[in-house]
């Protein structure tokens, strides 16, 4: 399907005959190509072979304070579309508490593309598979009972419109993949040691990117090691002490305890019936204490590789450089155009100066919410993380994510890992399996008594960030140092 | 019955498929989806999808490849340009290691077990009178949410290893409603399900409600780490009997040792006797599908029988890896917990205990340690303290850290009276799913790990 001249006429003319007929707003975003290709190799055998082509349209009008929204996979049908989602908003607006209100911003005009070398799904399939068989091998070790390699590749094609003149065209490029090696430990218990593809924040997310080996590839032997040394490994005991968090779980401890409570459709209380809410109040903008003064977030559009830059939201907002955390305290959140409106209403001061550009769907046939961009912690000065645990008496070093369960108002967490190194007086002693942690939010990060340094930084992809009804899965990046907090109660009761 | 112009189109291109010595399968995936969502007492978005699908399978000996088509699928042309996308991935895919299954349509079938026009055809006013009935009884003080998904799902399969075909309509719907404390970190919700328009209502749900609202006016309860009676209710018992099945009767979990049953046999005790699960595609409170999405027959199907491991599930990937015979289970089950023999309400099953914790909902369920069956999720709406049956106080966040094996062991009663939960999400495409559970599970020594400050 091509976004040609005769759609953006059909677009316009929906537009304004939908305005006409007395809507406040109205955008449009028509996927030319939605495109992704999924490959799995298991055990040496191509499980997975599949590719997807999702094409068609979707219109957003506010109306009378209310959203309505529709979406077609039939592009000739898109009169019909501006029609069904005038009249979904005008029935919605028979029900607004708080009358929902975009404001006004300029009509924006622009373009993005995500730096790629070689665009991974114009590389030839027999080229990767290729690929993928040769490091399928350098898994392979006695005691690897199974062998996982995953590769999630996309390409999205859309133009946005809006009833303000804005005007975006995009493709955006993602590579996802994750190599892991599995085997049996002394119980006769799975154990798994995985490593996904990750990025240093520069540098283009094409082809070049997966086999670029000190991202990913590189990896596989490394993987193994760990693997075997976990199979001989004691049991993590149930006790508190420091941990060390390296990137591969840091990200997932931000992502779930920053991230999603920062965002101010949660904050407000729009997802309370699914996601949940948040323990942050629009009281608590300027005030609380999130973490300890090493702790400063930043949410940053513009990291050139990452699956969270974007160029431009879905309601055409530019992205934007700006910290949440700043040393400690809680400064500003993840926000859409409407939600800042609500929230300085709801404050009755301007609590919030601008959208934070994270306003995204996952694909035609979806609404625009709140989303992540790239949240992510700003390295410290603690040195390397050689050094932070050389300056640690008791403590695990904790990497990948086996599990991760969190409170409905992000309040408290439980997080299972792959692997802990348990560190005795600033040395690494062992290698131990089962590892978990829980602890409470605030209490967790007031207790960051280290972050790493630039060199320990770097951004995890993630590809499957799920949220808002209907539901959505959101790829995004986070920047992550390495990071130790005190006095965490690890391990399970025996 | 499917538009004759799509149906004729790809049987069109499946006829010039077996002309052309090609194993290719098919499946059309259609949706009519409407959703409602409720925030701040207003309606947050109000959203209609129409969207067609088309998966194509393509088999040549051991190698094997998808392709998936959202769009317009308009005539052979399209189910063509799909197919040929998908003979081109085969042939460079690596033959695998064993032979595989190909998919094949069992028997022709053309089902609407559950379809209701006026489902299908719900106009959103009718749910926004729904909501407004709710605030307007229960009182606008509170904050109101929700959502409330409604549409119907068209299925046609078709493939070249048989000349039968397979084709489903029906409707599903879920309702949530949550009721906020403006002030109180405190939530209530209800839960409703079904497959006609008929089955959600405000009168049930301003009833539940209504009838928690004294509780939570009292002073919460913070849950110390330790092990208790606890009653989850249905939407809990559901939640954790998909993940148990997830991690413990898959068969590629089974056979290479993943799962909490690896090294179990099929007829040995693993649970309570208490426990008898079904997948049922017959059960009505279920969504039912009589067959699956590799165009196998579904049929009663015992996984736990009286506690004893009585089946797993094998896709086709894994049933030829392995030698076993697919099962048909790619796509939605119904499952189905058989009720006990205790009372019908978890008041009265509390009745001679001084002391239980009512979850009927887990939030954010995982599975820390699959190959031990460890969960953990902490509890989230209508979550109460019983007193010797009586409902006296709300209880903060609990989290439930715990092994399926003890808490499916455990069993102290379970209910009389079943009861439906609708398991389906609306990531990706629409496909319902919903399991028939007892009102309740009463179990002894659960191990609570945890507890919020908020409910």
């Amino acid at each position: 399907m091509e976004i040609d001249a005769v759609l953006d006429s059909a677009v316009a003319a929906g537009m304004a005959q939908t305005m006409a007929a007395g809507a406040q707003y109205c955008d449009v975003r028509c996927y030319s190509e939605d495109a992704s290709e999924n490959l799995l190799l298991y055990d040496g055998n191509l499980e997975q072979n599949a590719a997807e082509l999702e094409s068609g349209l979707g219109v957003r009008v506010l109306c009378g304070g209310a959203w309505g929204f529709a979406a077609t996979s039939r592009v000739r049908e898109a009169p019909q579309a501006f029609v069904r989602a005038l009249a979904n908003a005008r029935t919605a607006a028979a029900l607004v508490g708080v009358p929902l209100d975009m404001g006004r911003c300029p009509p924006v005009s622009g373009a993005y593309r995500s730096p790629v070398g070689r665009d991974p799904l114009d590389v030839p399939l027999a080229e990767k598979l290729d690929f993928l068989r040769r490091l399928d091998a350098r898994l392979a070790a006695p005691f690897v009972q199974h062998r996982l390699i995953r590769l999630q590749l996309q390409r999205m094609t859309n133009r946005f419109w809006n009833s303000e003149g804005s005007r975006i065209d995009r493709q955006l490029t993602n590579c996802f993949a994750t190599l892991m090696v599995m085997g049996l430990d002394q119980d006769h218990r799975m154990q798994r040691r995985s490593h996904e593809l990750w990025t240093s924040g520069r540098g283009t997310r094409g082809w070049e990117m997966v086999l670029e080996p000190a991202l990913w590839s590189g990896r596989a032997e490394q993987v193994t090691e760990e693997l075997g040394q976990l199979l001989q490994a004691p049991v993590v005991e149930h006790r508190r002490r420091s941990v060390i968090l390296l990137p591969g779980q840091g990200f997932l401890q931000v992502h779930e305890t920053i991230g999603h409570p920062l965002e101010l459709d949660r904050i407000l209380g729009y997802e309370l019936s699914f996601a949940g809410g948040s323990f942050v109040t629009l009281e608590s903008f300027g005030r609380l204490q999130y973490g300890s003064e090493k702790l400063t977030v930043s949410a940053f559009g513009g990291i050139e590789n990452s699956p969270g830059s974007f160029g431009y939201d879905d309601e055409g907002t530019p992205e934007r450089d700006y910290l949440l955390i700043d040393r400690g305290l809680l400064v500003n959140c993840l926000s859409s155009r409407a939600m800042i409106n609500e929230a300085n209403q709801r404050a009755g001061r301007r609590l919030f100066a601008a959208s934070g550009g994270a306003s995204r769907a996952t694909a035609f046939y979806r609404a625009p919410i709140d989303r992540m961009t790239n949240v992510n912690i700003v390295p410290g000065t603690d040195g390397t993380l050689d050094q932070i645990v050389a300056a640690t008496e008791d403590g695990l070093i904790l990497d990948c994510p086996t599990s991760w369960s969190i409170g409905s108002n992000r309040e408290h967490f439980h997080f299972g890992c792959e692997i802990a190194w348990e560190v005795r007086d600033g040395q690494i002693a062992r290698v131990l399996r089962n590892p978990t942690y829980q602890g409470h939010t605030l209490e967790f990060y007031r207790s960051l008594s280290a972050v790493g340094d630039a060199s320990t930084w770097r951004v995890q992809q993630v590809p499957n960030c799920g949220k808002g009804e209907p539901n959505q899965i959101m790829e995004i990046g986070h920047g992550v140092p390495v990071l130790r907090f005190d006095d965490v109660l690890t391990g399970e009761r025996s | 019955m499917l538009d004759s112009q799509t149906r004729d189109s790809i049987l069109h291109v499946r006829d010039e498929a077996i002309r052309r010595g090609i194993h290719a399968f098919f499946t059309l995936h259609r949706e009519k989806s409407h959703l409602l969502r409720i925030g701040n007492n207003s309606v947050s978005l109000n959203t209609s999808e129409d969207l067609t699908r088309l998966d194509v399978e393509v088999l040549a000996g051991r190698r094997q490849s998808a392709y998936t088509l959202m769009g317009d699928i308009d005539g052979p042309a399209t189910v063509r340009a799909a197919l040929e996308r998908a003979v081109a991935q085969t042939a460079v895919a690596m033959p695998k290691d064993y032979e595989p299954i190909e998919p094949a349509v069992a028997a022709s079938i053309a089902e609407q077990p559950q379809y209701d026009p006026a489902l299908e055809a719900l106009d959103p006013a009718a749910k926004v009178e729904t909501y407004e009935r709710i605030m307007a009884a229960l009182g606008r003080s509170y904050n109101y949410s929700g959502s409330w998904s409604s549409g119907s799902l068209e299925l046609f399969l078709a493939g070249t290893a048989s000349p039968a075909t397979a084709w489903h309509l029906g409707t599903d719907q879920h309702f949530t409603c949550v009721l906020k404390h403006p002030d109180e970190r405190w939530e209530l919700a209800i839960q409703q399900t079904g497959w006609r328009a008929d089955q959600v209502a405000a009168q049930p749900a301003i009833a539940e409600l209504g009838a928690l609202l004294p509780v939570y006016a009292r002073p919460g309860w913070r849950v110390a780490p330790g092990e208790y009676a606890v009653a989850f209710g249905p939407q809990a018992i559901g939640e954790l009997l998909g993940l148990a099945m997830w991690t413990g009767f898959m068969g590629r979990g089974y056979e290479e040792k993943l799962g909490w049953t690896a090294g179990r046999q099929l007829g040995e005790r693993i649970l309570s006797e208490q426990v008898t699960v079904i997948d049922d595609p017959a059960d009505a409170q279920t969504f039912r599908f009589g067959f699956d999405g590799a165009g196998l027959t579904r049929r009663r199907f015992p996984l736990i029988q009286a506690g004893t491991l009585a089946g797993l599930a094998y896709d086709l990937a894994t049933a030829a890896r392995y030698g076993r015979q697919p099962t048909p289970h790619a796509g939605s089950w119904s499952l189905v917990m058989a009720p006990g023999s205790g009372p019908a309400d978890v008041g009265d099953a509390a009745g001679g205990l001084e002391r239980v914790l009512y979850i009927p909902a887990l939030h954010y369920l995982n599975v820390p340690n699959r190959s031990q069956g460890i969960f953990t999720g902490s509890s989230r709406f209508n979550a109460v303290l019983l007193e010797n049956g009586t409902a006296t106080r709300p209880i903060f966040s609990t989290r439930i850290t715990d092994t399926f094996a003890k808490v499916f062991g455990n069993i102290e009663a379970l209910s009389s009276r079943p009861v439906p939960v609708n398991l389906s999400s609306t990531y990706g495409r629409r496909q319902p799913e919903g399991a028939s559970v007892p009102a309740y599970m009463l179990c002894s020594k659960v191990s609570v790990t945890d507890c919020a400050d908020s409910f």
